[in-house]
């Protein structure tokens, strides 16, 4: 493997590596400035300095910690919650097309979520946290029935039917939601239809403290779990030949994957091609060992995410674009130009 | 066979909802416009800054419960109020509100003349915006649009009421309610009290022109019809309080499934049997499309010359000791000749 | 090298080395059941309808139409169009599916699926934006350039890489195309405020189907299932493959071109009018060609019938189901055609 290679080459190569890594987290930094110059009212720079160092109005610290930075804070956790989780999949299903939302499994968590918004008045207080575990069921019970519906005893788990049928359940799962959003009161239609649409809408710092958990206890497990993804990635006969317990290590990665992104989901709501682009990127970038890919993916998962909730903020004051909308238009192409050039 | 078909397509309701979320239940928007009403004088005082520091002597902080169970302490004498599609009520208390609500694409016509200066926020109150406003008591209509937290926000910003739907459903608990919390239950009293006396005259007028005939009201928006039952806005004023008679197409809905806007085929609407219909049309020329067909000609009351129209600019889709006494205004010109 | 090939493969030793199995007679039963059962469900379906009308009265108003009775200007102006665009736009999405998998040999080919459908409606949602109040022949032609659009995107991403148009890689590809055309269409209406346009549209169903457009849609979809029967021969060659149909002389790039500009009014066309269903033009001509065999001279006329008969009921049943209200029937028909879709994609041995 590759750490027989000669040290010099390995020396330079943990240069590039940590290269990148400063380099995305300086990008983060900087959109993260941009971000909280960003909205309806007008806080220059030196404004939110000031009012980082406790010495701004009553309304700029309103506006910057109670509104900006919880919302930005979301963005971050999010997007690198998405890419982690996307990253996970395509080490697992070998398949460089899957992701939480091509899968389906983004479609069970929002059913889910709606389901309870449909059943549970608006006006009920603190279902803040109930709705992560909420989507992470639904999430789960999608991740079950694609898994058994492309199981086949012949030749096992085929990646493309995996995404195939994660296509037609989510199809099915739309149609389901479809039919049930008709009974919603205006009132509850208008939020599920904006944060079906991706909109981050828990722009609270509760909202941080029910992503966190998951986050905080997922992303490391990802990273810890980084040489089971590489071994998998050397094919099924090489795995257990290297004496990996091999459907263990799956189901655990799987469960930590669907887990990650309906903790997101029930956030965010359908947010696709996120964790499709950034493991891309991140491969490209800093190449496949998942343990300096993962968290180059994160990375990237969160600055793009910060990004287009700027976009999303910013271009049409004061209308707000979702989230889920400007990275569909900027995925998109994107994922047209890897399945161009994808052999599979 | 389908005796209630209310819809020309069962995806209305899904459309009509996001119709309704983004127009917020009228398309205000408007630039054309026939029917603006003439008949300006309504029971309410112009706004007027004046008003609010007339109680300033009597007036106390005040700890109050609101529909959602918070507390909240109300200034002594609020200067900046923030009541977003409660602007009627503050109007006619005299009230002055730092902004008012708005769509997209429009605001609350009718209130034009007295809201003239005042700058406009969009219906879902977005949180900078509400802080740019710097109100000190803000009112917030209904439970559903706080939720998932927002209250919490905006309470931040300053003390937020939410009077609740099950108040204001019914603008006279509406607007004593509001004047409670803004120390002018005396205003709030005279107004509705004089509103009283307005529809009664008008009541025996209407009734004298027209006994018991039937009056439908019918809105007209993306070439589709609502109609109003005597719930809500224009509908509880005729039906209510000018003790119109319902026409066919209402009391064959069954109460628990009447909404605030009850969408109406055009194929069931050629039942329709009222002797009048007000009809509030939002689509200006477009119109034409619909009300030159054949079906909506085959009408009885058409057949008769007996459609009242009325634009977007005028109150009948609204609520409020205001867009009442208007729509009374526009009830008397049309159906008393 | 071609002249060997092509002696080797006349049409008579094609046929023999892949036996093109078609069934005349059951095709021919399909033809005459299917069209008794599209006239049966456009008679169910103008007798049935919000307005309380008695049959009698129903059948007066198609026979002896008396302008003066709003009874029977219900049934002229609302049920009788509603029937006809359901018939029409079930022909249309049928043979679209039906054109696209013969011609890309893919099974999981659908105008929905492929994101046709998607195209038409960013097409529609540009014309509203740009050019409001546009009478309803433009409104359709956008569709047309929309869905257009869609589908170069689509085949060009499929045809651009080493491995052609996999099934996987073309329901990918319009899966994303879709994705990326429905927040184009929701941005537009967001940034000219379009929402309850687009809303209605996009909900529209066939309940709104009106004269107008069925006069200004129908010589269009005529001409396009004229002209597939044309085409439907060298269809059935090119499902055998691009290699044997161009060893049989065809010009397939004509073929294909002719083919889905023929899939392109077809979906313009039916999505213009009832908005976005899918699944119709995935399930119809896998059942067709089970009923029928591989000859798409059947195949194509007999999913068309189908196809309406399809649209004609389940437009009846999404009036029916939750009575006063109208289920939409684009999730009516998805109910049916998931399951079928992961049957189809299960069914397929090893890699797609």
């Amino acid at each position: 493997m590759n750490r027989t290679l000669s040290v010099p080459s390995v020396k330079s190569r943990r240069t590039r590596e940590a290269g990148i890594l400063t380099l995305l987290a300086a990008l983060i930094v900087i959109i993260f400035i941009v971000s909280m110059n960003t909205g309806f009212m007008r806080l220059s720079p030196l404004d939110v300095l000031h009012t980082l160092l406790g010495e701004g109005t009553k309304q700029q610290k309103l506006i910057l910690f109670d509104f900006r930075l919880p919302r930005i804070v979301i963005s971050l956790l999010i997007g690198a919650g998405f890419a982690v989780s996307g990253s996970i999949l395509q080490g697992l299903s070998r398949n460089a097309l899957a992701e939480p939302s091509t899968l389906g499994i983004n479609a069970g968590a929002g059913f889910a979520v709606l389901i309870f918004i449909s059943f549970v008045p608006a006006t009920t207080a603190g279902p803040i946290f109930v709705l992560p575990l909420l989507a992470l069921a639904g999430a789960a019970l999608t991740a079950t029935l694609i898994y058994f519906l492309s199981y086949r005893r012949a030749d096992g788990l085929s990646p493309t039917r995996l995404i195939l049928i994660g296509i037609a359940v989510g199809a099915g799962i739309y149609a389901f939601q479809l039919i049930l959003s008709l009974r919603l009161d205006p009132q509850n239609y208008q939020f599920v239809a904006i944060w079906l649409a991706g909109k981050i809408w828990g722009g609270d710092w509760r909202f941080v403290l029910a992503l966190l958990p998951w986050i905080l206890i997922l992303l490391p497990f990802a990273f810890y779990k980084a040489r089971v993804l590489n071994v998998l990635n050397l094919g099924d006969e090489t795995s257990k030949g290297l004496g990996l317990p091999l459907e263990r290590e799956r189901l655990l990665l799987l469960a930590a994957a669907v887990a990650l992104a309906g903790a997101c989901v029930s956030v965010s709501g359908g947010i696709g091609f996120v964790g499709l682009i950034a493991p891309h990127l991140a491969r490209r970038l800093v190449g496949p060992r998942h343990q300096i890919m993962l968290p180059a993916a994160a990375l990237i998962g969160a600055l793009l995410l910060l990004t287009a909730d700027s976009i999303g903020r910013w271009i049409l004051q004061p209308t707000e674009i979702p989230t889920g909308i400007v990275v569909a238009i900027i995925g998109a192409p994107y994922f047209l130009y890897l399945l161009a050039k994808s052999k599979a | 066979m389908f005796s209630f078909n209310l819809q020309r397509s069962g995806s209305m309701k899904l459309a009509m909802a996001g119709l309704m979320t983004t127009t917020l239940l009228l398309s205000a928007c408007g630039n054309n416009n026939a029917a603006n009403n003439e008949a300006a004088a309504t029971t309410a005082p112009a706004a007027t800054t004046e008003a609010t520091t007339a109680p300033a002597e009597t007036a106390v902080e005040q700890t109050v419960t609101d529909a959602m169970g918070h507390k909240v302490t109300i200034p002594a004498n609020p200067q900046r109020v923030l009541a977003s599609y409660l602007e009627d009520y503050l109007v006619a208390l005299g009230v002055t509100p730092v902004a008012q609500w708005s769509v997209t694409n429009g605001t609350m016509e009718y209130l034009a003349a007295e809201l003239k200066d005042i700058p406009t926020i969009s219906y879902d109150l977005p949180l900078e915006a509400v802080t740019s406003f710097a109100p000190d008591f803000t009112i917030v209509q209904s439970e559903g649009t706080v939720q998932n937290g927002l209250y919490d926000q905006l309470n931040k910003i300053a003390p937020t009421y939410v009077l609740g739907d099950e108040v204001s459903k019914d603008w006279r608990k509406s607007l004593l309610k509001i004047g409670e919390l803004l120390n002018k239950t005396p205003e709030a009293e005279a107004a509705i009290t004089a509103y009283d006396q307005k529809a009664a005259d008008a009541k025996a007028k209407i009734s004298a022109a027209i006994g018991d005939e039937s009056v439908a009201i019918l809105w007209l928006v993306s070439k589709s019809f609502f109609i109003v039952d005597e719930t809500r806005s224009s509908g509880a004023v005729l039906y209510g309080d000018l003790g119109l008679k319902l026409p066919n197409l209402v009391t064959e809905i069954p109460a628990e499934s009447r909404a605030t806007w009850n969408p109406i085929s055009l194929e069931k609407l050629s039942e329709l049997t009222a002797d009048h219909i007000i009809l509030v049309n939002s689509d200006g020329a477009d119109a034409a499309e619909v009300t030159d067909g054949a079906i909506w000609k085959g009408i009885p009351a058409v057949k008769a010359g007996n459609v009242h129209e009325f634009g977007r600019a005028t109150s009948w889709l609204y609520s409020g000791p205001i867009a009442n006494s208007k729509t009374i205004d526009d009830a008397l010109s049309s159906l008393v000749k | 090298m071609v002249s060997s090939t092509r002696s080797n493969l006349n049409p008579s030793k094609a046929a023999e080395d892949k036996p093109i199995k078609s069934r005349p007679v059951a095709a021919a039963t399909i033809l005459v059941l299917g069209s008794a059962a599209i006239v049966f469900g456009l008679m169910l379906s103008v007798s049935l309808g919000a307005a309380d009308i008695r049959l009698a009265t129903v059948w007066e108003a198609v026979f002896r139409f008396n302008p003066e009775l709003s009874q029977h200007q219900v049934i002229r102006e609302l049920r009788i169009p509603r029937a006809l665009a359901g018939a029409l736009v079930g022909a249309c999405f049928a043979v679209a599916g039906a054109i696209m998998q013969g011609m890309t040999r893919n099974p999981l080919a659908d105008s929905g699926l492929l994101g046709l459908n998607a195209g038409a409606g960013a097409g529609l949602a540009l014309a509203f934006a740009f050019a409001p109040s546009l009478s309803f022949m433009y409104i359709m032609i956008y569709c047309f350039i929309g869905a257009a659009a869609a589908s170069l995107l689509v085949f060009g991403i499929g045809s651009l890489s080493h491995s052609g148009l996999t099934p996987l890689r073309l329901t990918l590809a319009g899966a994303a195309v879709s994705a990326m055309l429905l927040a184009v269409s929701q941005g537009i209406a967001i940034l000219y405020h379009l929402s309850q346009d687009i809303a209605f549209w996009m909900a529209g169903g066939i309940g709104g189907a009106n004269w107008t457009q069925l006069k200004i849609m129908s010589p269009w979809v005529a001409g396009a299932l004229i002209g597939s029967l044309v085409l439907s021969r060298s269809i059935t060659l090119l499902s055998l493959g691009r290699d044997v149909a161009a060893g049989l002389g065809q010009r397939t790039r004509l073929v294909q071109t002719a083919g889905m500009i023929i899939v392109v009014i077809l979906a313009g066309a039916a999505v213009s009018t009832v908005g976005p269903i899918a699944f119709v033009g995935l399930m119809i001509p896998h059942i067709t060609r089970y009923l029928v065999g591989v000859d798409y001279r059947w195949i194509i006329p007999c999913s068309a019938v189908l196809g309406s008969v399809l649209i004609l009921f389940a437009d009846i049943a999404a009036r029916m189901i939750n009575a006063p209200y109208e289920t939409p029937i684009g999730a009516l028909i998805a109910v049916f055609g998931v399951p079928f879709f992961i049957y189809l994609a299960s069914k397929r041995k090893g890699e797609l």
